[in-house]
């Protein structure tokens, strides 16, 4: 892991209007990510775990605040340039999968790569050597609903990654699944996130995570809060 | 049902009021065109029934003549001879209001005093003022009128002012003594094109000296000749004043109560009269003109009422695709209800319940709609009428509620019947699993198998039943909506096939950006087929309508170019009458024949014959009883007799025997719908009694859909007597300067008589040919727009429904751009699968609409004449009109936030 910051957010606030009033999810929240560092995220359902993810990734925007990532400011940055940004940089694996279901499984792993204008036979080679590495081979043309759960959480996170992106944002990449596939797609996240230094923020309640992670954050009042650090949620 | 299940589904309803909106813009404007050409239709017809029983109102028959009239001699007799009291003359035209652009008027000539029981109602309720004075005055002064208050006040006129007025003899004037007040809307409208006259004035206005229009008859079935006084239709015939009206100033119109039976047998009466009748005179019953008028508008009507039909058929597709998209959004609310115990009927009901309000909401909006569109119509349909039948002054519609129950009835049944299958569909659903999409999709599949099947029979049905219903419009129109009903069930399995393919071309080419929006259509095809479909239907209607369109006016125009072979034709319009009329008309024609340039001559006058009615014709059967029949009297020479196009190879002794024996040629609606053949004898009742006609050959004439018997004027003179001309064609020597022959024969001609070249003619034609279209072209245009904001609806519901889908795109870094391209493509992609499917079936609508329908309807057969360009047409209606219906859906999604969309539903 190295010093680097990867990701800076300061005084970032978020909040929503309902019958009228306010309701803050985030208040002048700060935290600093380095690069290659794994983070966990804890709360409470609806505390505020995913809008945090959809505001580093660039899918939502703060109310205001700051997002730095790899130098760029994002909170600085059009809609159409935060789009752009995401293709390059962000890699999303979403709890309810999100595959495209009018794409096969081979073409939702070639879309991120279409989008960056990566098109060439080798790419091809990559998605279909991914695809064998998480036991998918068999599935390149087959449609996402049928597949299983596992396998197409699989899938997404074989889409968040394929592109090499910078950041990694998964939303309980475990949620939906039992014990054994939870344990698998733990391993690919070790496997192919962790040892490739890449940035990993991961919302979870998965005990087994927590152990693997560098820094775990709670949300709380509005704010993050450190859980458990370094070593001490390697213990875990 | 509890109101808890109702708000369960009510509120997704709510949330979703672009689908709710457009559902029941959908039903609305399905009503409405329907509702709307019904109303126009019927107020026209209405109209004239109206107006033709304004003076006829307790009359049972009448006695009307062919061209020229009735000798008032004829009425003297029956009624001092003969003894039949009940008898009111009428002299009746249509005049014009000098310098003004106000529609005609129906100038009526009356007899102010008649047989009292003869009198109706106009006057039961003369007030004060109305009077002996007005109406000696009428009978006393020359040239004095009534009309109604309305009329007055619309042309800024008062009592004693001057109306001038446009006969076929130039200009008149009448002094306005008396002002009518309708008391209700029916005779408002009645009143509101009449001008009443006593006979006398009307007889010189109208230049009819000693001639009567008609003479209406009362007589009672079963006290021949008793006194009558109330009558069921409103009438005009003014009373005798009775001495403590006096001092009525206004008369007033109203309807009476009807008469309880008096359908009319061969009372002695009536016996007398037919017996006294001239050769030119029937003796009709009043109700069977307008009976006739309506027989003679059916083809029209119900070729109007399909179209209206059509429109309603593109709705109720749009109906179901709305409600379809409904219940399959719920699937899984629907499935939760299941789970907790919400049986199959309570959901039947609560989708059946919710689409009974949309109807009803719907239809009521499309009755207010179909109000205001049918004023429009009304305007159109009248313009045809007038244009190609007889007549008619519909100033406003006349709404009856029965008219508008039907249209309210349509409405909700058609919404019912659309929203059955997805409201069994949603039964269908399983308590314990919601079907994934691509269960629910492999189950379209297979349904499409089944709609294939289904949609083949309908085909084979629409074909069979075409070729075996015979004369019938109604069951040629069934075949047509079988084979277009046949068509859209075919086209998702034919949406299937082109999306495949356009894959596989365009996916080895290119990324899946390119591919993605084919395989939209595909994979949604439960939604985007059934919008295929409706807008498949619209544009192929549209090209059917164009290619039947341009075919009948590229036959038109070849026939009226052939058939005009002089080079000017005057014109002498106005009534026919012996005696001193024709004797100008000869005159005329003999000065035309004496100018200087003009090499030869030809004529024709247009009248009609009665026919006669023991049996007409020798082989096809009797025509109607107590019938005219429209005749051309030809004075034809070399040059005019190469410009009938006879639809079967002729000889040489043709005209010979068309001059020289007692024969005559029919023209092809006339022989389709008499059946007559040649070679079989036609008989018409002259005043030497009845006698044959030989039909010696069937020409194609496309100036009306009844057709006429023509005839040598030299056969005509043997029987009747002389009417003059109603068309003169002049023959210019070689090298004459026409511009100047027209001058010349100009400064020959008076009053309405005028003189056009044979390209004025030919111009003037072809613009009655487009008005009488215009409103096809309108409900056209209107089926088309239907089917536009279905395929609308469709796409707006499609996006909605995969905002979510959208919402994972965009987060993977596609832009809003692409996401527009996207969703525009798909649409495109939509309307040009549309588009092609509709240039075959098009085609077929087509050429069923001119071998089948207008034959039936009109008795003409025409020429298919293809042109390229209504392809392109329609391929590109149906490209552009997908591609607007999918510019706001496609604006809207790639303007929704991503976090948004990914939080949807």
């Amino acid at each position: 892991m190295s010093t680097e910051a990867a990701i800076t957010i300061q005084q970032l606030s978020k909040g929503y209007q309902e019958s009228g009033q306010r309701h803050e999810i985030f208040k002048d929240l700060n935290l600093q990510v380095s690069l290659g560092e794994f983070i966990v995220l804890l709360g409470r359902s609806g505390s505020g775990k995913s809008t945090f993810l959809n505001l580093v990734s660039g899918i939502d925007q703060p109310d205001s605040g700051e997002i730095v990532i790899n130098g760029i400011q994002l909170t600085g940055l059009s809609e159409h340039d935060r789009t752009l940004f995401r293709r390059h940089h962000i890699g999303f694996v979403f709890q309810a999968y999100n595959l495209i279901s009018t794409l096969t499984v081979g073409e939702n792993l070639l879309l991120p790569l279409e989008l960056i204008k990566r098109t060439s036979r080798q790419e091809r080679n990559n998605v279909a050597k991914l695809l064998d590495q998480l036991d998918l081979a068999d599935r390149f043309d087959t449609y996402p609903d049928r597949l299983s759960g596992g396998e197409q959480q699989r899938v997404a996170i074989a889409r968040a990654l394929i592109h090499d992106p910078d950041v990694i944002l998964a939303d309980e990449p475990t949620g939906n699944l039992d014990l054994d596939t939870g344990q698998q797609v733990l391993e690919l996240f070790d496997t192919l996130v962790t040892k490739a230094g890449k940035t990993l923020i991961m919302v979870t309640h998965s005990p087994e995570v927590l152990g693997k992670a560098d820094r775990v954050f709670s949300i709380r009042n509005k704010s993050l809060v450190i859980a458990r650090e370094g070593v001490y949620a390697a213990g875990l | 049902m509890s109101s808890v299940l109702n708000r369960a589904s009510s509120n997704f309803l709510w949330r979703h009021p672009w689908q709710l909106a457009l559902a029941i813009v959908g039903i609305a404007l399905g009503v409405a065109v329907v509702i709307s050409i019904d109303l126009s239709m019927e107020s026209s017809l209405n109209a004239f029934d109206q107006a033709g029983k304004a003076f006829s109102g307790v009359a049972t028959h009448r006695i009307i003549a062919g061209d020229g009239g009735l000798d008032e001699k004829l009425y003297r007799r029956l009624r001092v001879d003969d003894g039949i009291q009940k008898l009111s003359p009428v002299v009746s035209a249509y005049v014009f209001l000098s310098k003004q652009a106000d529609a005609g008027f129906n100038l009526v000539g009356i007899d102010p005093f008649i047989e009292k029981s003869f009198q109706s109602i106009w006057q039961t309720r003369q007030n004060k003022n109305t009077s002996a004075d007005l109406l000696t005055r009428l009978i006393t002064e020359p040239n004095t009128a009534l009309i109604s208050e309305q009329t007055a006040s619309r042309l800024g006129l008062n009592i004693e002012d001057d109306l001038t007025i446009d006969t076929d003899h130039g200009e008149r004037q009448l002094k306005i003594i008396g002002l009518l007040s309708p008391n209700n809307a029916v005779s408002e409208q009645v009143l509101s094109r009449l001008i009443i006259t006593d006979i006398a004035t009307a007889q010189e206005v109208l230049e009819m000296f000693g001639r009567l229009s008609s003479i209406e008859v009362l007589i009672d079935k079963n006290q021949p000749d008793a006194a009558t006084t109330s009558a069921d239709t409103p009438s005009l015939v003014i009373a005798k004043p009775v001495p403590d009206r006096l001092l009525a100033d206004t008369p007033s119109l109203e309807i009476a109560a009807p008469v309880p039976d008096r359908s009319a047998a061969y009372t002695p009466s009536l016996e007398i009269i037919r017996k006294a009748l001239p050769g030119n005179a029937l003796l009709v019953e009043a109700e069977s003109q307008s009976q006739a008028m309506r027989e003679m508008t059916r083809a029209f009507s119900i070729n109007l009422k399909a179209l209206g039909l059509l429109s309603l058929l593109v709705g109720m597709f749009l109906i179901y695709n709305t409600m379809t998209f409904l219940v399959m959004q719920r699937r899984g609310l629907i499935g939760s209800l299941r789970s907790i115990g919400v049986t199959r009927r309570q959901i039947f009901k609560l989708i059946i319940g919710e689409a009974l309000l949309l109807a009803t909401i719907g239809t009521l909006i499309g009755i207010v709609l179909g109000l205001a569109l049918g004023q429009g119509l009304l305007y159109l349909i009248s313009g045809t009428i007038n244009a190609i039948y007889f007549r008619i002054d519909a100033a406003s519609l006349m709404i009856t509620p029965l008219q508008l129950g039907k249209g309210a009835l349509l409405g909700i049944t058609a919404t019912v019947l659309a929203v059955l299958p997805p409201a069994f569909e949603a039964t269908r659903i399983s308590p314990v699993t919601v079907l994934v999409r691509s269960q629910l999709e492999s189950g379209i599949r297979r349904l499409i198998k089944a709609a294939n099947l289904i949609s083949g029979i309908f085909i084979l049905g629409g074909m069979a039943l075409a070729l075996l219903s015979g004369k019938s419009i109604a069951l040629g129109l069934a075949s047509i909506f079988l084979l277009l009903f046949g068509f859209a069930m075919m086209t998702p399995a034919l949406t299937l096939m082109f999306m495949k393919l356009i894959e596989h071309v365009f996916g080895r080419l290119s990324g899946i950006l390119v591919r993605l929006p084919a395989r939209m259509v595909s994979a949604e095809i439960s939604r985007t087929g059934v919008a295929i479909a409706a807008l498949m239907i619209a544009v192929s209607a549209t090209i059917g309508m164009d290619l039947m369109i341009s075919s009948f006016r590229q036959t038109v125009a070849d026939w009226v170019q052939t058939s005009l072979r002089a080079d000017l034709y005057v014109s002498l319009p106005g009534e026919k009458m012996p005696g001193t009329r024709a004797e100008e008309d000869q005159r005329l024609k003999a000065k035309l024949a004496e100018l200087q340039g003009v090499k030869m001559l030809s004529s024709v006058l247009h009248t009609n014959t009665a026919i006669a009615r023991d049996g007409v014709y020798a082989e096809a059967g009797a025509a109607a009883e107590n019938d005219f029949t429209k005749v051309a009297v030809f004075e034809l020479n070399e040059k005019s007799r190469q410009g009938f196009i006879f639809k079967h190879k002729t000889d040489n002794t043709l005209w010979d025997r068309f001059e020289q024996q007692q024969t005559v040629i029919v023209t092809e609606p006339y022989a389709y719908h008499h059946g007559v053949k040649i070679g079989d004898k036609i008989r018409l009742q002259t005043d030497q009694g009845n006698e044959p006609f030989e039909v010696l050959g069937i020409y194609a004439d496309y100036s009306g859909d009844q057709g006429h018997l023509a005839m040598s004027r030299r056969n005509y003179r043997h029987y009747w007597p002389d009417l003059g001309y109603s068309g003169i064609g002049v023959y210019a020597k070689d090298g004459v300067d026409l511009q100047h022959l027209e001058n010349q024969i100009n400064k020959l001609l008076t009053g309405q008589q005028s003189v056009q070249s044979d390209q004025a003619i030919y111009k003037a034609s072809m613009a009655m040919f487009e008005q009488t279209f215009t409103i096809t072209e309108t409900l056209r245009w209107l089926s088309a727009a239907i089917a536009f904001v279905g395929v609308f609806s469709a796409l707006m519901a499609l996006q909605f429904e995969r905002t979510r889908q959208l919402g994972i795109l965009r987060a993977i870094g596609v832009t809003s751009g692409q996401l527009a391209v996207l969703i525009t493509g798909e649409t495109a992609l939509m309307g040009l699968v549309a588009g092609l499917i509709a240039i075959p079936v098009g085609y077929i609508v087509a050429y069923m609409l001119i071998f089948v329908i207008y034959q039936r309807s009109f008795g003409w057969t025409m020429a298919f004449h293809f042109h390229s360009g209504v392809i392109y047409q329609g391929l590109a209606l149906a490209v552009i009109a997908a591609m607007l219906a999918g510019i706001l859906p496609a604006l809207k999604m790639s303007q929704t936030k991503p976090a948004e969309a990914l939080r949807s539903e």
